[in-house]
């Protein structure tokens, strides 16, 4: 299904498309808009505010959806095949809907001769995800195995969204799982 | 016009002089070196993304992409240099790294450029043992499949619909190996110009639905053809697999369609293998029609019209020397000619001028106007007297009220089929449809444009400009020395003054502008 580690975690089932309804960010009149504007305001052309755009559909969505991409296209007068484009050239953007909290585990070299494997295995036993890239059933977590995320000094590192937890052991999973606010 | 720099220089060690800004790629092509490339393509925006057309130029520290290099005074050029072969065989490599090779069921294969390029400077064999990416096909929507694992990302999908559709549905999605043409999300190429897209794709990435599967490139006969289906007049290419014709590919001309042809005038090719054809001339015999030789056919015809006013309707599908022989029945019988039109929305390429699928659906609308022929589109039997000998010259009359035929004394169908809806016709000639015989369109802007026959007319059918030669002589119009189409356009050319100076040696195959033709509107 994938072609790497880093391909991009897909809905259980496998099924994009039946989501719920798209929620426009950038309403009128709205924080995110007037964040929007403000980004804008840096540029020369509005187009290069599309990568913050994205980040705030994805922090507020938790993906970036064809409609968003659409969205984000007409707040900043380009095509939507245009910010398709960019959306998938980037792997960080999620083109579909990952769990709440979307656990990045680093297994490049020093991390996997520490042990990351077995953090990975631990990680998807204890969310009920079934395979790297699938959201558990809950939808609350996603597993993804991610390359270096700059700790080697503390393998292994795991990223938990915007958060990084350091020599993590299988022995700690269930433990930062627990701490984990719902 | 401000004088243009020219620029000499020496590329594979034949002098070459263009205008500056010229870029080598194409200061190659005059000089007969057709630089192998991918994304380059003279309709598009220079991209260089490919690396494909890389040359060795002298006194340059690296090899220099010969699409997006301008030519400078004393450039001495390699194309085949050890370096520049050494590069263009590395690039090969790496594009066919994940290409499937799938030539045997490709239907790009014969015409294809990946191939092309391979065979003349790549490598015999692979060294790449690892599995190939696989990506599922994709529908793009109107006639265009993509086959994602043949593609080369070379672009040029992407930069027609943004730059010449102006309807930019494609992309670049992914990135690196992952990398494919991704489609907008809700929109797709059912867009009016959007098949140009297969035929600009090199490789066998964009391929047609209509023509999937369904003959091989080697095996097609070609014949420079006009698109009939509307008064635009697009330069196109018939191409019959035993004579049948399969596909129509545009056919590059500057000065009406540049290297383009719509979706509708591709894909109406169709009616041209019509099985339903009238094969053999007929007359009324007891009410009855019976199938007779044409000397036969003619002498009844002639009977008919003896003394009686011809009223012609004629088809504008039909060529100038078929309406120009038409024109003596008419004039020697004191008759008069109508013909109607079907219309449709307009639909224009943004990014070239005066380009359009027009309103007027029909090849030689313009023609049948400069000779003569009148044009009634709701009602063309309006002016049908009672006595008339009502002619159908290859028009059916579909869905009109044909209660006035009823008025005509006689009618003489002559035509690809039989005509419905009418009074049994006393004479019925069978004519060939466009692709079986040659003649001339004059599309909207005056341009005088000639096709040429691609496949056998079936049966005892004869081209329209015989069976109207033979029948002006048979009422008196005396034809006999109407016995080619070049013949039949130098005595229209003669005759008529809006052709005068033109003749199938002058128009050649570009086509050639009437007398008082302008480039705007007429």
């Amino acid at each position: 299904m994938s072609h790497g580690p880093s391909a991009p975690p897909r809905a259980p089932g496998g099924a994009p498309g039946h989501h719920e309804p798209y929620v426009a960010v950038f309403t009128d009149g709205s924080a995110r808009q007037t964040e929007l504007r403000d980004i804008i305001s840096r540029y020369p052309d509005k187009r290069a505010a599309l990568l913050p755009a994205l980040w705030m559909v994805q922090q507020d969505r938790g993906w970036i959806s064809e409609d968003a991409m659409r969205e984000v296209g007409d707040q900043l007068g380009c095509t939507a095949a245009y910010v398709k484009g960019v959306v998938t050239f980037y792997t960080m953007y999620h083109q579909h809907p990952v769990g709440k909290h979307f656990i990045q585990v680093c297994t490049t070299s020093p991390c996997l001769c520490a042990g990351a494997d077995d953090v990975v295995k631990a990680f998807l036993e204890h969310t009920g995800c079934k395979e790297l890239g699938l959201t558990s059933p809950d939808g609350k977590y996603s597993v993804i195995e991610v390359e270096c995320l700059g700790a080697c000094g503390f393998a292994t590192p795991v990223q938990i969204n915007e958060d990084c937890v350091e020599n993590v052991t299988p022995a700690k999973v269930p433990e930062i799982l627990a701490g984990l606010r719902d | 016009m401000a004088d243009v720099r020219m620029i000499n220089l020496t590329i594979e060690g034949r002098p070459v002089t263009v205008p500056d800004g010229t870029t080598i790629l194409e200061a190659a092509k005059t000089a007969g070196i057709l630089v192998p490339h991918y994304c380059y393509h003279p309709g598009l925006p220079v991209a260089g993304v490919c690396r494909m057309c890389l040359v060795e130029v002298e006194k340059m520290p690296k090899l220099a992409p010969s699409c997006a290099t301008n030519v400078g005074e004393g450039q001495v050029v390699h194309v085949y240099s050890e370096k520049a072969l050494e590069a263009r065989k590395g690039v090969l490599e790496l594009l066919l790294i994940n290409h499937p090779l799938d030539c045997p069921i490709c239907d790009q294969a014969g015409e294809c450029e990946l191939q092309d390029y391979t065979f003349q400077e790549g490598r015999t064999d692979s060294r790449y043992r690892e599995p190939k990416r696989f990506d599922p096909m994709e529908d793009f929507g109107g006639d265009v499949l993509y086959v994602t694992n043949r593609c080369i990302l070379c672009t040029r999908c992407v930069r027609f619909m943004d730059d010449v559709h102006q309807e930019p549905v494609l992309c670049v999605a992914e990135r690196g190996d992952r990398a494919t043409i991704g489609k907008a999300p809700d929109a797709d190429l059912t867009q009016p110009w959007a098949a140009n897209v297969i035929d600009l794709c090199p490789v066998g990435a964009l391929v047609s639905k209509d023509f999937l599967n369904k003959a091989r490139a080697w095996e097609l006969d070609r014949t420079a053809s006009v698109c009939t289906g509307c008064s635009q007049g697009c330069n196109n290419v018939l191409e019959s697999r035993d004579n049948v014709i399969v596909r129509m590919k545009p056919r590059s001309n500057e000065d009406v369609n540049h290297f383009y042809l719509c979706d509708a005038g591709r894909l109406d090719y169709r009616w041209m293998n019509r099985p339903d054809r009238v094969e053999v001339p007929k007359i009324r015999m007891h009410d009855v029609l019976s199938p007779v030789d044409w000397e036969t056919a003619y002498d009844e015809a002639a009977k008919l019209l003896k003394g009686k006013r011809a009223f012609v309707v004629a088809s504008p599908s039909l060529s100038n020397e078929a309406l120009f022989l038409l024109k003596r029945v008419i004039t020697q019988t004191g008759g008069e000619g109508v013909f109607r039109c079907e219309t449709g929305f307009e639909a224009p390429l943004p990014g070239v001028p005066d380009l359009a699928l027009r309103a007027d659906r029909a090849p030689n609308v313009y023609g049948a106007e400069l000779l003569g022929f009148q044009r009634h589109d709701i009602n063309p039997l309006a002016g049908l007297k009672q006595g008339d000998v009502l002619v159908l010259a290859g028009e059916t009359l579909p869905g009109l009220d044909l209660s006035a035929t009823t008025r005509a004394s006689a009618i003489i169908v002559i035509g690809t089929v039989h005509v419905d809806g009418i009074p049994t016709p006393s004479v019925v000639l069978p004519i060939a449809n466009v692709a079986e015989e040659e003649g001339t369109f004059t599309n909207l802007r005056g341009r005088v444009q000639r096709f040429l026959q691609a496949k056998a007319a079936p049966g005892y059918v004869r081209p329209s400009w015989y069976a109207f030669a033979d029948l002006a002589t048979a009422v008196g119009a005396n034809s006999d020395d109407m016995n080619l189409p070049s013949v039949i356009f130098s005595a229209l050319a003669q005759s008529e003054p809006a052709f005068a100076g033109l003749s199938y040696d002058t128009i050649g195959l570009r086509g050639g502008l009437i007398a008082g033709a302008t480039a705007g509107a007429h």
